[in-house]
């Protein structure tokens, strides 16, 4: 009997944690990536607000188990009625499974100026150049206005914007920069974290730090002559650093039928299962899905994981548990948490979860190949949002 | 014809239906009609915060078992 065949695009968390978890004796599994170089994001932060030379990346090569091939390949096309993948440099490929996992792409041309700006300054979010070269602006200021926040509203690890400005704020005081700065969070939410429950933990933080917030700032335009940017609110911001988040959008792939992604070329999956929608053999894991749930790490190797499950006969859904360690600076840190039936968790900052983040960074590699499973189901227990929001429920 | 657009938030905890809602804001058009469907209790205080903020108009808010309906009148882009 022939295997099945199951193809992975995209050989990030979600793809590979998938790939690592199918039994290759039965299926016929197969990675393809554009880039032969897997990298562990989270770091990014890290290079730009600490100039960490830490090494962030692995040969995609190394993080599959025996049995499971790897192309490299950028996939330009895909037919679900077909089942067939088009890559630009290797052909066709044909599938009986189909996974779609190809994260985020970022979009600095959508809004007027952005282009120069990121070119120009980088930031913490897109690549790991970007965020070296962000460093070498942050390294060398000397005082003013900085303006740090997301341009829009679709972002991936929503912890992530406001702990740059946090390690931003770390990094200025130590250098004795602090009193000749101006930070300013600007963010399309209605406060320095969009979760209600958490912004009252961090919220806090960010007075005390004297980071000063615009929220409903959703950005329209950077004048770069004029070092402006306005918001779509009719708010503007002068600035002397700019560190702009670019938009995100889905993925470049051409996918037949185009009716199964968003306008912003997201793919529309159902939120339990993954399934792209009208096809029973093709999923869409992680950041490039539409799931309502943030795009994390976390979230995209759950996602595998139910997937996993799915494509071998087994029951499983994924509940929508997002699990983000947000490093709130000086050696502190805390986890949103929740899911699809419980809020964010008001779970307060320590050293020991900033431990747990730092753990986290170590044992990354580890938790692709599956071989950290037991911890992070015994975590997942130990801090279930019910569990949590009863725990620090707060008087009101 | 005025159009109007559900944009279902429903389980979204974080960020939350008003990252859809600022999202469909940026894609919509003066007179269109957004239909913002959501779970999270939040979203009552939020949408109308935002909608202070931006110029536009909530018509209705509903509540049933399974979710909170807030209308949007796009008046300003
Ligand atoms: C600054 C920062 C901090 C973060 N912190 C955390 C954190 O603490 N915890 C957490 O859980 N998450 C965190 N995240 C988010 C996390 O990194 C992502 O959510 C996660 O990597 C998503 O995995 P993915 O598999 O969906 O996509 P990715 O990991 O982005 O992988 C996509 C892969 O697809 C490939 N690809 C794309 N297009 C094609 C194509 N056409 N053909 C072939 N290959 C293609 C890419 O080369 C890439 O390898 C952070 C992100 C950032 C930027």
């Amino acid at each position: 009997m022939t295997m099945k065949k199951v193809l992975i695009i995209g050989g990030g968390g979600g793809g590979l944690i998938l790939a690592n978890h199918l039994d290759t004796n039965e299926y016929d599994v197969t990675v393809v990536d554009k880039s032969d170089q897997h990298f562990y994001q989270p770091w990014f932060l890290y290079v730009a607000f600490k100039g960490s030379k830490r090494k962030i990346s692995k040969p995609i090569g190394e993080l599959i188990k025996p049995g499971v091939n790897f192309v490299k390949d950028e996939i330009s096309t895909i037919n679900l009625d077909e089942k067939k993948a088009y890559g630009s440099r290797k052909g066709i490929y044909d599938y009986d499974y189909i996974a779609i996992a190809t994260g985020t792409v970022p979009d600095p041309d959508v809004i007027p100026g952005l282009r120069q700006v990121y070119e120009e300054y980088g930031d913490y979010h897109t690549n790991v150049w970007n965020s070296e070269k962000l460093w070498s602006h942050v390294s060398k200021f000397k005082g003013g206005t900085i303006a740090i926040g997301q341009a829009s509203p679709t972002c991936k690890c929503p912890p992530s914007l406001l702990e740059g400005a946090f390690l931003l704020e770390e990094h200025l005081r130590k250098v004795g920069l602090k009193d000749k700065t101006r930070i300013v969070f600007f963010t399309p939410f209605p406060r320095a974290y969009p979760a209600e429950p958490m912004n009252k933990v961090v919220e806090p933080m960010v007075r005390e730090r004297g980071i000063e917030v615009m929220p409903f700032f959703d950005v329209d335009t950077i004048d770069v002559q004029n070092k402006t940017i306005t918001s779509l609110e009719g708010d503007s911001l002068k600035y002397d650093l700019p560190i702009v988040v670019p938009p995100c959008r889905g993925t470049k792939i051409k996918i037949i039928p185009e009716t199964v992604q968003d306008e912003d070329r997201f793919i529309k999956a159902d939120k339990k299962y993954m399934k792209i929608a009208g096809y029973d053999d093709a999923f869409a894991i992680g950041d490039c899905n539409t799931l309502p749930t943030s795009k994390t790490g976390v979230t995209a190797h759950l996602e595998a994981m139910a997937v996993s499950e799915i494509i071998q006969g087994r029951y499983a859904e994924f509940n929508g548990r997002i699990n983000c360690p947000f490093d709130t600076a000086y050696g502190k840190a805390t986890f949103v948490i929740a899911d699809y039936n419980n809020p964010v968790a008001p779970y307060p900052p320590t050293r020991v979860k900033h431990m747990m983040k730092m753990t986290m960074a170590r044992i990354y590699w580890m938790t692709l190949m599956g071989t950290a499973d037991p911890i992070f189901e015994q975590f997942f227990k130990f801090t279930r949002p019910e569990k949590l929001n009863k725990k620090y429920a707060t008087s009101e | 014809m005025d159009t109007t657009k559900i944009i279902d938030s429903r389980g979204a905890a974080c960020p939350g239906p008003i990252t859809d809602l600022a999202r469909a804001y940026r894609n919509s058009k003066v007179g269109d009609i957004l239909e913002l469907w959501a779970t999270d209790k939040g979203v009552r205080a939020d949408t109308q915060a935002w909608a202070t903020k931006t110029g536009n108009e909530i018509l209705d808010v509903k509540e049933d078992p399974e979710k909170i309906v807030v209308k949007i009148k796009i008046n300003k882009r």
